[in-house]
Protein backbone atom coordinates (compact mmCIF):
# COMPACT_ATOMS: atom_id res chain seq x y z
CA UNK A 1 0.00 0.00 0.00
CA UNK A 2 2.42 2.33 0.94
CA UNK A 3 4.92 0.96 -2.59
CA UNK A 4 1.17 2.17 -4.31
CA UNK A 5 0.72 5.59 -2.72
CA UNK A 6 4.74 6.36 -3.18
CA UNK A 7 4.32 5.60 -6.73
CA UNK A 8 1.26 7.52 -7.05
CA UNK A 9 2.24 10.38 -5.77
CA UNK A 10 5.51 10.52 -7.98
CA UNK A 11 3.19 9.53 -11.20
CA UNK A 12 1.27 12.85 -10.61
CA UNK A 13 4.26 14.72 -9.76
CA UNK A 14 5.30 14.05 -13.40
CA UNK A 15 2.37 13.89 -15.09
CA UNK A 16 0.70 17.31 -14.11
CA UNK A 17 3.31 19.94 -14.97
CA UNK A 18 2.88 18.12 -18.33
CA UNK A 19 -0.66 18.93 -17.76
CA UNK A 20 0.30 22.82 -16.30
CA UNK A 21 2.10 23.57 -19.45
CA UNK A 22 -0.15 22.30 -21.73
CA UNK A 23 -2.82 24.50 -20.26
CA UNK A 24 -0.13 27.66 -20.62
CA UNK A 25 0.75 26.28 -23.90
CA UNK A 26 -2.93 26.93 -25.43
CA UNK A 27 -3.28 29.86 -23.41
CA UNK A 28 -0.28 31.68 -25.31
CA UNK A 29 -1.64 30.46 -28.42
CA UNK A 30 -4.92 32.23 -27.75
CA UNK A 31 -3.17 35.34 -26.65
CA UNK A 32 -1.44 34.90 -29.68
CA UNK A 33 -3.99 35.42 -31.69
CA UNK A 34 -5.77 37.73 -30.04
CA UNK A 35 -3.12 39.78 -30.46
CA UNK A 36 -2.84 39.33 -34.07
CA UNK A 37 -6.67 40.24 -34.39
CA UNK A 38 -5.98 43.10 -32.51
CA UNK A 39 -3.01 44.44 -34.84
CA UNK A 40 -4.85 43.38 -38.08
CA UNK A 41 -7.66 45.50 -36.52
CA UNK A 42 -5.44 48.13 -36.05
CA UNK A 43 -4.51 48.05 -39.47
CA UNK A 44 -7.99 48.06 -40.93
CA UNK A 45 -8.59 51.06 -38.62
CA UNK A 46 -5.38 52.90 -39.41
CA UNK A 47 -6.26 52.21 -43.10
CA UNK A 48 -9.96 53.82 -42.73
CA UNK A 49 -8.93 56.70 -40.78
CA UNK A 50 -6.26 57.37 -43.44
CA UNK A 51 -8.80 56.96 -46.42
CA UNK A 52 -10.76 59.76 -44.57
CA UNK A 53 -8.16 61.50 -44.12
CA UNK A 54 -6.95 61.74 -47.69
CA UNK A 55 -11.03 62.26 -48.82
CA UNK A 56 -11.30 65.03 -46.32
CA UNK A 57 -7.95 66.56 -47.61
CA UNK A 58 -9.10 65.99 -51.75
CA UNK A 59 -12.27 67.46 -50.69
CA UNK A 60 -10.69 70.58 -49.35
CA UNK A 61 -7.99 70.85 -52.47
CA UNK A 62 -10.93 70.76 -54.71
CA UNK A 63 -13.29 73.23 -52.59
CA UNK A 64 -9.92 75.18 -52.84
CA UNK A 65 -9.29 74.93 -56.35
CA UNK A 66 -13.00 75.94 -57.24
CA UNK A 67 -13.67 78.53 -55.16
CA UNK A 68 -9.68 80.39 -55.95
CA UNK A 69 -10.79 82.72 -58.11
CA UNK A 70 -7.38 84.25 -58.76
CA UNK A 71 -3.93 83.16 -57.70
CA UNK A 72 -2.13 85.95 -56.29
CA UNK A 73 1.87 85.18 -55.65
CA UNK A 74 4.56 87.52 -56.09
CA UNK A 75 7.43 88.65 -54.15
CA UNK A 76 8.85 91.06 -52.19
CA UNK A 77 12.48 92.68 -50.83
CA UNK A 78 14.45 95.65 -48.70
CA UNK A 79 17.67 96.56 -48.63
CA UNK A 80 20.75 98.46 -47.19
CA UNK A 81 22.55 99.75 -49.79
CA UNK A 82 26.41 100.98 -48.35
CA UNK A 83 28.65 102.24 -51.64
CA UNK A 84 31.72 104.84 -51.91
CA UNK A 85 30.46 106.42 -54.90
CA UNK A 86 30.86 109.87 -54.24
CA UNK A 87 27.56 110.03 -56.31
CA UNK A 88 25.52 108.41 -53.53
CA UNK A 89 25.19 107.54 -50.98
CA UNK A 90 24.30 104.69 -48.50
CA UNK A 91 20.54 104.13 -47.97
CA UNK A 92 17.55 101.59 -47.12
CA UNK A 93 15.35 100.60 -49.95
CA UNK A 94 12.10 99.02 -50.09
CA UNK A 95 13.06 98.11 -53.60
CA UNK A 96 10.04 95.48 -54.99
CA UNK A 97 6.75 94.30 -54.27
CA UNK A 98 5.93 92.52 -56.80
CA UNK A 99 2.34 91.00 -57.39
CA UNK A 100 1.45 88.14 -59.72
CA UNK A 101 -2.05 87.59 -61.28
CA UNK A 102 -2.72 84.56 -62.30
CA UNK A 103 -6.13 82.96 -63.79
CA UNK A 104 -6.52 79.87 -65.59
CA UNK A 105 -9.73 79.79 -67.32
CA UNK A 106 -11.18 76.58 -67.85
CA UNK A 107 -8.38 74.24 -69.87
CA UNK A 108 -6.60 75.73 -72.10
CA UNK A 109 -6.00 79.64 -71.54
CA UNK A 110 -4.54 81.53 -68.80
CA UNK A 111 -4.12 85.31 -68.05
CA UNK A 112 -0.77 86.17 -66.84
CA UNK A 113 0.04 89.49 -64.87
CA UNK A 114 2.83 90.93 -63.21
CA UNK A 115 2.52 94.00 -61.43
CA UNK A 116 5.79 95.48 -60.06
CA UNK A 117 6.03 98.39 -57.10
CA UNK A 118 9.42 99.09 -57.66
CA UNK A 119 10.87 101.90 -54.53
CA UNK A 120 7.52 101.97 -52.93
CA UNK A 121 5.80 104.59 -55.24
CA UNK A 122 4.42 107.39 -53.34
CA UNK A 123 2.10 109.59 -55.79
CA UNK A 124 -0.73 112.15 -53.80
CA UNK A 125 -2.65 114.35 -56.12
CA UNK A 126 -3.71 116.75 -53.77
CA UNK A 127 0.11 117.55 -53.40
CA UNK A 128 0.26 119.17 -56.70
CA UNK A 129 2.97 121.46 -55.58
CA UNK A 130 5.06 118.90 -55.40
CA UNK A 131 8.22 119.27 -57.84
CA UNK A 132 8.81 115.78 -59.87
CA UNK A 133 12.03 115.05 -57.24
CA UNK A 134 9.73 114.20 -54.71
CA UNK A 135 7.62 111.50 -56.68
CA UNK A 136 9.38 108.18 -55.89
CA UNK A 137 9.06 104.71 -57.01
CA UNK A 138 7.92 103.30 -60.03
CA UNK A 139 4.40 101.53 -60.42
CA UNK A 140 4.62 99.20 -63.69
CA UNK A 141 2.90 96.66 -65.54
CA UNK A 142 5.63 94.04 -66.23
CA UNK A 143 3.67 91.76 -67.30
CA UNK A 144 0.23 91.51 -69.07
CA UNK A 145 -0.67 88.65 -71.09
CA UNK A 146 -3.38 86.21 -72.28
CA UNK A 147 -2.17 82.48 -73.06
CA UNK A 148 -3.52 79.80 -75.08
CA UNK A 149 -2.32 76.50 -74.74
CA UNK A 150 -3.77 73.36 -76.05
CA UNK A 151 -0.97 71.10 -75.12
CA UNK A 152 1.89 71.16 -72.71
CA UNK A 153 4.60 71.55 -75.36
CA UNK A 154 3.24 74.36 -76.92
CA UNK A 155 1.86 78.14 -76.12
CA UNK A 156 0.92 81.32 -77.35
CA UNK A 157 0.90 84.86 -75.68
CA UNK A 158 -0.60 87.88 -76.63
CA UNK A 159 0.34 91.29 -74.65
CA UNK A 160 3.59 92.54 -72.63
CA UNK A 161 5.92 89.35 -71.76
CA UNK A 162 9.34 89.60 -70.77
CA UNK A 163 11.62 89.11 -73.44
CA UNK A 164 12.79 85.38 -73.95
CA UNK A 165 16.26 85.76 -74.35
CA UNK A 166 19.25 84.64 -72.80
CA UNK A 167 19.40 83.28 -68.76
CA UNK A 168 19.38 86.27 -66.38
CA UNK A 169 16.41 88.18 -68.27
CA UNK A 170 13.83 84.77 -68.03
CA UNK A 171 15.11 83.56 -64.49
CA UNK A 172 16.25 87.13 -62.70
CA UNK A 173 13.74 87.04 -59.34
CA UNK A 174 15.08 88.04 -56.26
CA UNK A 175 13.77 85.25 -53.91
CA UNK A 176 16.06 82.59 -56.23
CA UNK A 177 18.81 84.91 -57.77
CA UNK A 178 22.17 85.08 -55.60
CA UNK A 179 22.48 88.56 -56.16
CA UNK A 180 20.18 92.06 -56.05
CA UNK A 181 22.42 93.18 -58.90
CA UNK A 182 21.67 92.05 -62.29
CA UNK A 183 25.03 91.38 -65.17
CA UNK A 184 25.95 94.83 -66.70
CA UNK A 185 24.42 93.60 -69.96
CA UNK A 186 21.36 92.64 -68.95
CA UNK A 187 18.56 94.83 -70.65
CA UNK A 188 20.66 96.86 -72.36
CA UNK A 189 21.35 94.61 -74.92
CA UNK A 190 17.96 93.18 -75.47
CA UNK A 191 14.91 95.04 -74.12
CA UNK A 192 13.50 94.19 -70.81
CA UNK A 193 10.07 93.40 -71.65
CA UNK A 194 8.17 93.12 -75.22
CA UNK A 195 4.84 94.05 -75.77
CA UNK A 196 3.46 91.32 -79.17
CA UNK A 197 2.57 87.92 -79.97
CA UNK A 198 4.86 84.88 -78.72
CA UNK A 199 4.77 81.38 -79.62
CA UNK A 200 6.74 78.84 -77.35
CA UNK A 201 7.20 75.66 -78.57
CA UNK A 202 9.31 72.73 -77.13
CA UNK A 203 10.23 69.49 -78.47
CA UNK A 204 12.61 66.57 -77.40
CA UNK A 205 15.37 65.13 -79.45
CA UNK A 206 16.47 62.10 -77.86
CA UNK A 207 17.31 62.65 -74.22
CA UNK A 208 17.17 66.21 -74.92
CA UNK A 209 14.89 68.95 -74.98
CA UNK A 210 14.91 71.72 -76.87
CA UNK A 211 12.16 75.02 -75.89
CA UNK A 212 12.02 77.69 -78.71
CA UNK A 213 10.60 81.15 -78.90
CA UNK A 214 9.33 83.05 -81.40
CA UNK A 215 7.97 86.58 -81.17
CA UNK A 216 7.30 89.97 -83.54
CA UNK A 217 6.88 92.87 -80.87
CA UNK A 218 6.64 97.18 -80.81
CA UNK A 219 10.17 97.11 -80.34
CA UNK A 220 12.11 98.46 -77.14
CA UNK A 221 10.87 101.26 -75.77
CA UNK A 222 7.51 101.02 -77.23
CA UNK A 223 5.06 100.50 -74.75
CA UNK A 224 1.36 99.80 -75.50
CA UNK A 225 0.06 101.63 -78.04
CA UNK A 226 2.85 104.00 -78.22
CA UNK A 227 4.63 102.14 -80.97
CA UNK A 228 6.45 105.51 -82.30
CA UNK A 229 7.49 103.70 -85.98
CA UNK A 230 6.03 101.15 -88.77
CA UNK A 231 8.65 98.76 -88.21
CA UNK A 232 7.90 96.01 -86.13
CA UNK A 233 10.52 93.97 -83.88
CA UNK A 234 11.44 90.51 -84.25
CA UNK A 235 12.86 87.83 -82.07
CA UNK A 236 13.67 84.18 -81.32
CA UNK A 237 15.54 82.25 -78.48
CA UNK A 238 16.00 78.36 -78.59
CA UNK A 239 17.60 76.25 -75.62
CA UNK A 240 18.69 73.12 -75.62
CA UNK A 241 18.50 71.11 -72.49
CA UNK A 242 20.69 67.73 -72.01
CA UNK A 243 20.96 66.10 -68.40
CA UNK A 244 22.56 68.87 -66.38
CA UNK A 245 23.97 71.05 -69.62
CA UNK A 246 21.64 73.90 -70.98
CA UNK A 247 22.56 75.59 -74.31
CA UNK A 248 20.78 77.83 -75.93
CA UNK A 249 21.06 81.17 -78.22
CA UNK A 250 19.01 84.05 -78.45
CA UNK A 251 18.42 86.64 -81.23
CA UNK A 252 16.50 90.18 -81.91
CA UNK A 253 16.18 92.48 -84.73
CA UNK A 254 14.70 96.20 -84.65
CA UNK A 255 14.60 99.56 -86.08
CA UNK A 256 14.24 101.67 -82.90
CA UNK A 257 12.53 105.28 -82.83
CA UNK A 258 15.89 107.17 -83.77
CA UNK A 259 16.01 104.60 -86.98
CA UNK A 260 18.82 102.83 -85.87
CA UNK A 261 18.61 99.39 -86.75
CA UNK A 262 20.03 97.32 -83.89
CA UNK A 263 20.86 93.21 -84.42
CA UNK A 264 21.37 91.69 -80.99
CA UNK A 265 22.54 87.98 -80.64
CA UNK A 266 23.27 86.43 -77.53
CA UNK A 267 24.93 82.69 -76.27
CA UNK A 268 24.22 81.27 -73.14
CA UNK A 269 25.63 78.08 -71.15
CA UNK A 270 24.19 76.50 -67.63
CA UNK A 271 25.73 73.95 -65.94
CA UNK A 272 23.61 72.63 -62.77
CA UNK A 273 26.12 69.73 -60.97
CA UNK A 274 24.50 69.96 -57.64
CA UNK A 275 25.52 71.70 -55.33
CA UNK A 276 27.33 73.67 -58.13
CA UNK A 277 25.86 76.02 -60.84
CA UNK A 278 27.31 77.57 -63.16
CA UNK A 279 26.07 80.11 -65.87
CA UNK A 280 27.51 82.95 -68.75
CA UNK A 281 25.63 84.73 -71.19
CA UNK A 282 27.96 86.54 -74.20
CA UNK A 283 25.43 89.45 -75.74
CA UNK A 284 26.59 91.44 -78.75
CA UNK A 285 24.46 94.36 -80.32
CA UNK A 286 24.94 95.44 -84.22
CA UNK A 287 23.70 99.13 -84.36
CA UNK A 288 23.51 99.97 -87.35
CA UNK A 289 22.37 104.72 -87.16
CA UNK A 290 20.42 106.01 -90.52
CA UNK A 291 23.04 108.36 -90.90
CA UNK A 292 26.91 108.08 -89.08
CA UNK A 293 28.86 105.00 -88.51
CA UNK A 294 28.27 101.51 -87.23
CA UNK A 295 29.05 100.73 -83.22
CA UNK A 296 28.61 97.85 -81.29
CA UNK A 297 27.81 96.85 -77.40
CA UNK A 298 27.84 93.69 -76.23
CA UNK A 299 28.47 92.13 -72.66
CA UNK A 300 29.36 89.12 -70.54
CA UNK A 301 29.13 87.81 -67.60
CA UNK A 302 30.45 84.20 -65.44
CA UNK A 303 28.60 82.95 -62.40
CA UNK A 304 29.09 80.46 -59.96
CA UNK A 305 27.04 79.48 -57.02
CA UNK A 306 27.60 76.28 -54.03
CA UNK A 307 24.62 75.24 -51.96
CA UNK A 308 25.77 74.14 -49.12
CA UNK A 309 22.63 73.48 -46.39
CA UNK A 310 20.70 76.33 -46.20
CA UNK A 311 24.03 77.97 -47.59
CA UNK A 312 24.66 79.77 -50.74
CA UNK A 313 27.41 81.26 -52.15
CA UNK A 314 27.96 83.52 -55.53
CA UNK A 315 30.79 84.77 -57.35
CA UNK A 316 30.08 86.50 -60.63
CA UNK A 317 32.32 88.39 -63.08
CA UNK A 318 30.95 91.09 -65.56
CA UNK A 319 31.86 92.97 -67.96
CA UNK A 320 29.64 95.66 -71.00
CA UNK A 321 31.13 97.44 -73.31
CA UNK A 322 28.63 100.23 -73.91
CA UNK A 323 30.61 101.13 -77.48
CA UNK A 324 32.82 98.69 -79.15
CA UNK A 325 34.82 101.90 -80.77
CA UNK A 326 35.50 103.86 -77.33
CA UNK A 327 37.89 100.92 -75.09
CA UNK A 328 37.50 103.67 -72.53
CA UNK A 329 33.90 103.64 -71.90
CA UNK A 330 34.25 99.47 -70.49
CA UNK A 331 33.25 98.71 -67.53
CA UNK A 332 33.99 95.53 -65.26
CA UNK A 333 32.45 94.14 -62.25
CA UNK A 334 33.26 91.54 -59.32
CA UNK A 335 30.60 89.94 -57.61
CA UNK A 336 30.26 88.06 -54.33
CA UNK A 337 27.63 87.36 -52.72
CA UNK A 338 26.86 85.20 -49.67
CA UNK A 339 22.51 84.34 -49.06
CA UNK A 340 20.63 82.31 -46.46
CA UNK A 341 17.92 80.68 -46.82
CA UNK A 342 15.86 80.89 -43.89
CA UNK A 343 12.88 79.26 -45.73
CA UNK A 344 12.70 77.91 -49.18
CA UNK A 345 11.01 81.07 -50.01
CA UNK A 346 13.06 83.36 -47.43
CA UNK A 347 16.06 84.27 -48.01
CA UNK A 348 18.34 86.83 -46.84
CA UNK A 349 20.83 88.10 -48.71
CA UNK A 350 24.93 90.01 -48.24
CA UNK A 351 26.63 91.06 -51.87
CA UNK A 352 30.07 92.65 -52.67
CA UNK A 353 30.41 94.37 -56.40
CA UNK A 354 33.80 96.01 -56.86
CA UNK A 355 32.75 98.38 -59.98
CA UNK A 356 36.19 98.61 -62.02
CA UNK A 357 36.25 101.80 -64.78
CA UNK A 358 39.20 102.53 -67.24
CA UNK A 359 39.67 105.47 -65.55
CA UNK A 360 40.45 104.00 -62.29
CA UNK A 361 39.36 107.14 -60.39
CA UNK A 362 36.00 106.42 -60.86
CA UNK A 363 35.96 102.91 -59.29
CA UNK A 364 33.96 102.33 -56.33
CA UNK A 365 32.56 99.66 -54.18
CA UNK A 366 28.86 98.26 -53.04
CA UNK A 367 27.90 96.49 -50.44
CA UNK A 368 24.08 95.32 -50.54
CA UNK A 369 22.43 93.46 -47.53
CA UNK A 370 18.97 92.09 -48.29
CA UNK A 371 15.81 90.42 -46.95
CA UNK A 372 13.58 88.96 -49.95
CA UNK A 373 10.56 86.67 -49.64
CA UNK A 374 8.23 84.98 -51.70
CA UNK A 375 4.28 84.58 -51.21
CA UNK A 376 1.41 83.04 -52.46
CA UNK A 377 1.18 79.18 -53.97
CA UNK A 378 4.76 78.77 -55.53
CA UNK B 1 48.75 81.96 -33.04
CA UNK B 2 46.93 79.39 -31.42
CA UNK B 3 43.41 80.85 -31.42
CA UNK B 4 42.79 81.52 -34.88
CA UNK B 5 42.32 78.03 -36.44
CA UNK B 6 39.83 77.13 -33.51
CA UNK B 7 37.88 79.89 -34.18
CA UNK B 8 37.98 78.90 -37.61
CA UNK B 9 37.17 75.72 -36.95
CA UNK B 10 34.09 76.53 -34.94
CA UNK B 11 33.13 79.18 -37.52
CA UNK B 12 32.87 76.26 -40.20
CA UNK B 13 31.32 73.70 -37.68
CA UNK B 14 28.65 76.13 -37.71
CA UNK B 15 28.29 76.66 -41.13
CA UNK B 16 28.43 72.92 -42.28
CA UNK B 17 25.76 72.24 -39.39
CA UNK B 18 22.93 73.54 -41.66
CA UNK B 19 23.93 70.29 -44.21
CA UNK B 20 20.76 68.36 -45.09
CA UNK B 21 20.73 65.69 -43.06
CA UNK B 22 20.05 62.01 -43.88
CA UNK B 23 16.44 60.52 -43.46
CA UNK B 24 14.14 57.48 -43.11
CA UNK B 25 15.68 54.06 -43.56
CA UNK B 26 12.49 52.65 -45.43
CA UNK B 27 12.23 51.87 -49.37
CA UNK B 28 10.20 54.11 -51.66
CA UNK B 29 7.80 53.00 -54.34
CA UNK B 30 7.78 54.92 -57.72
CA UNK B 31 4.41 54.39 -58.77
CA UNK B 32 1.95 54.89 -61.68
CA UNK B 33 -1.35 53.50 -62.70
CA UNK B 34 -1.78 50.17 -63.66
CA UNK B 35 -2.56 51.45 -67.15
CA UNK B 36 0.20 52.99 -67.96
CA UNK B 37 2.48 51.61 -70.54
CA UNK B 38 5.74 52.07 -69.03
CA UNK B 39 6.53 48.82 -66.84
CA UNK B 40 9.63 50.06 -65.90
CA UNK B 41 11.14 53.74 -65.20
CA UNK B 42 15.06 54.21 -64.66
CA UNK B 43 16.20 56.51 -61.76
CA UNK B 44 17.33 59.15 -65.04
CA UNK B 45 13.91 59.01 -66.85
CA UNK B 46 12.24 59.71 -63.47
CA UNK B 47 14.23 62.50 -62.67
CA UNK B 48 13.65 63.70 -66.22
CA UNK B 49 9.53 63.81 -65.35
CA UNK B 50 10.12 65.71 -62.65
CA UNK B 51 12.49 68.30 -63.95
CA UNK B 52 10.08 70.14 -66.43
CA UNK B 53 12.00 67.56 -69.46
CA UNK B 54 8.94 64.81 -70.11
CA UNK B 55 5.51 66.14 -70.79
CA UNK B 56 3.97 62.93 -71.98
CA UNK B 57 3.99 59.13 -71.50
CA UNK B 58 5.07 56.85 -74.97
CA UNK B 59 1.10 56.31 -75.61
CA UNK B 60 0.58 60.09 -75.66
CA UNK B 61 -0.96 60.48 -72.23
CA UNK B 62 -0.04 63.79 -70.36
CA UNK B 63 2.16 62.66 -67.43
CA UNK B 64 0.54 64.07 -64.39
CA UNK B 65 3.40 64.56 -61.27
CA UNK B 66 2.71 64.16 -57.88
CA UNK B 67 5.16 65.30 -55.05
CA UNK B 68 5.07 65.29 -51.13
CA UNK B 69 5.13 68.12 -49.07
CA UNK B 70 8.68 69.83 -49.04
CA UNK B 71 9.04 68.61 -45.05
CA UNK B 72 8.40 65.04 -45.81
CA UNK B 73 11.06 62.81 -45.00
CA UNK B 74 9.79 60.46 -47.91
CA UNK B 75 10.11 63.41 -50.29
CA UNK B 76 13.76 63.87 -48.77
CA UNK B 77 14.64 60.39 -49.87
CA UNK B 78 13.50 60.61 -53.08
CA UNK B 79 14.92 64.22 -54.11
CA UNK B 80 18.18 63.38 -52.78
CA UNK B 81 18.17 59.80 -54.35
CA UNK B 82 16.42 60.25 -57.66
CA UNK B 83 17.08 64.35 -58.24
CA UNK B 84 20.32 64.52 -56.28
CA UNK B 85 18.90 67.74 -54.51
CA UNK B 86 17.00 68.79 -51.19
CA UNK B 87 13.65 69.19 -51.25
CA UNK B 88 13.55 73.09 -50.70
CA UNK B 89 15.77 73.77 -53.66
CA UNK B 90 13.73 72.04 -55.96
CA UNK B 91 11.14 73.80 -54.61
CA UNK B 92 12.82 76.86 -55.10
CA UNK B 93 13.80 75.84 -58.71
CA UNK B 94 10.03 75.00 -59.66
CA UNK B 95 8.75 78.55 -57.51
CA UNK B 96 11.12 80.24 -60.12
CA UNK B 97 9.92 78.02 -63.31
CA UNK B 98 6.71 79.58 -62.23
CA UNK B 99 6.89 82.62 -61.67
CA UNK B 100 8.04 83.25 -64.80
CA UNK B 101 5.46 80.98 -66.16
CA UNK B 102 8.20 78.74 -67.62
CA UNK B 103 7.13 75.70 -66.02
CA UNK B 104 5.83 73.34 -68.35
CA UNK B 105 4.26 70.66 -65.81
CA UNK B 106 4.73 71.63 -62.18
CA UNK B 107 4.05 68.45 -59.99
CA UNK B 108 0.98 68.99 -57.47
CA UNK B 109 2.31 68.87 -53.98
CA UNK B 110 -0.06 66.83 -51.78
CA UNK B 111 -0.03 66.23 -47.93
CA UNK B 112 -0.01 62.09 -47.78
CA UNK B 113 0.95 59.06 -49.04
CA UNK B 114 -3.16 58.01 -49.39
CA UNK B 115 -3.82 60.64 -51.69
CA UNK B 116 -1.13 59.93 -53.92
CA UNK B 117 -2.25 56.63 -54.19
CA UNK B 118 -5.65 57.50 -54.71
CA UNK B 119 -4.98 59.80 -57.33
CA UNK B 120 -2.81 57.74 -59.42
CA UNK B 121 -5.12 54.72 -59.03
CA UNK B 122 -7.58 57.19 -60.63
CA UNK B 123 -5.22 58.86 -63.39
CA UNK B 124 -3.53 56.68 -66.53
CA UNK B 125 -1.24 59.63 -66.94
CA UNK B 126 -0.09 59.98 -63.21
CA UNK B 127 3.42 59.38 -61.44
CA UNK B 128 4.08 59.57 -57.61
CA UNK B 129 5.98 58.04 -55.13
CA UNK B 130 5.41 56.59 -51.55
CA UNK B 131 7.06 54.55 -49.13
CA UNK B 132 6.96 50.57 -50.47
CA UNK B 133 5.22 49.21 -47.53
CA UNK B 134 2.08 51.52 -47.91
CA UNK B 135 1.41 50.44 -51.74
CA UNK B 136 2.62 46.69 -51.82
CA UNK B 137 -0.04 44.05 -52.90
CA UNK B 138 -1.92 47.33 -54.24
CA UNK B 139 -3.72 46.41 -57.60
CA UNK B 140 -4.61 49.36 -59.01
CA UNK B 141 -0.88 50.82 -59.26
CA UNK B 142 2.33 49.76 -60.61
CA UNK B 143 5.74 49.93 -59.20
CA UNK B 144 7.99 51.15 -61.44
CA UNK B 145 11.06 51.53 -59.45
CA UNK B 146 12.03 51.28 -55.99
CA UNK B 147 14.67 53.27 -54.05
CA UNK B 148 16.62 51.99 -51.12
Amino acid sequence: MRRFLIGAILALTAVLPGIALAEDQTRIDRLEQELRDLKQENQEIKKRLDGVAAESEETRDSFGRISSFVNISGYADAEFYLTDNDSDNAHFRVRHLSLFFIKDIQKEWRLFSEIEYEDAPFVESEHTTDDPGTVQGKLLVEQMYVEYHPELDWNVRAGRFITPAGLWNIYHYPPYVPTQTRPLMVRRIFPQVSDGVQLMYSFTAGESVVDTHLYVANGAGNPGRLDRNEEKAWGARAHLQQGSHGLGASVYREIDNVDILRNAFGLHYLWDFSPFRFQTEYQYRQNSPDTGSDFIDRGFYAQLTYDIGKWTLAARYDWYDPNGSQPQADIFRYTGAVNYHFAYNVVGKAEYNRNVFEDSTEDYNEVILAIVVAIGDL
Amino acid sequence: MYRLPRILILFFAAFFAAAPAAALSETIAIIVNRDNPQKALSRDEIRRIYTNSVLEWSDGTPVAIYDLSVDDPVREVFSGRVLRKAPSKVAQEWAHLKITNQAKNPPTAVKSESIIIRRIAREKGAIGYVSLSSVEGNPEVRIVNTIQ
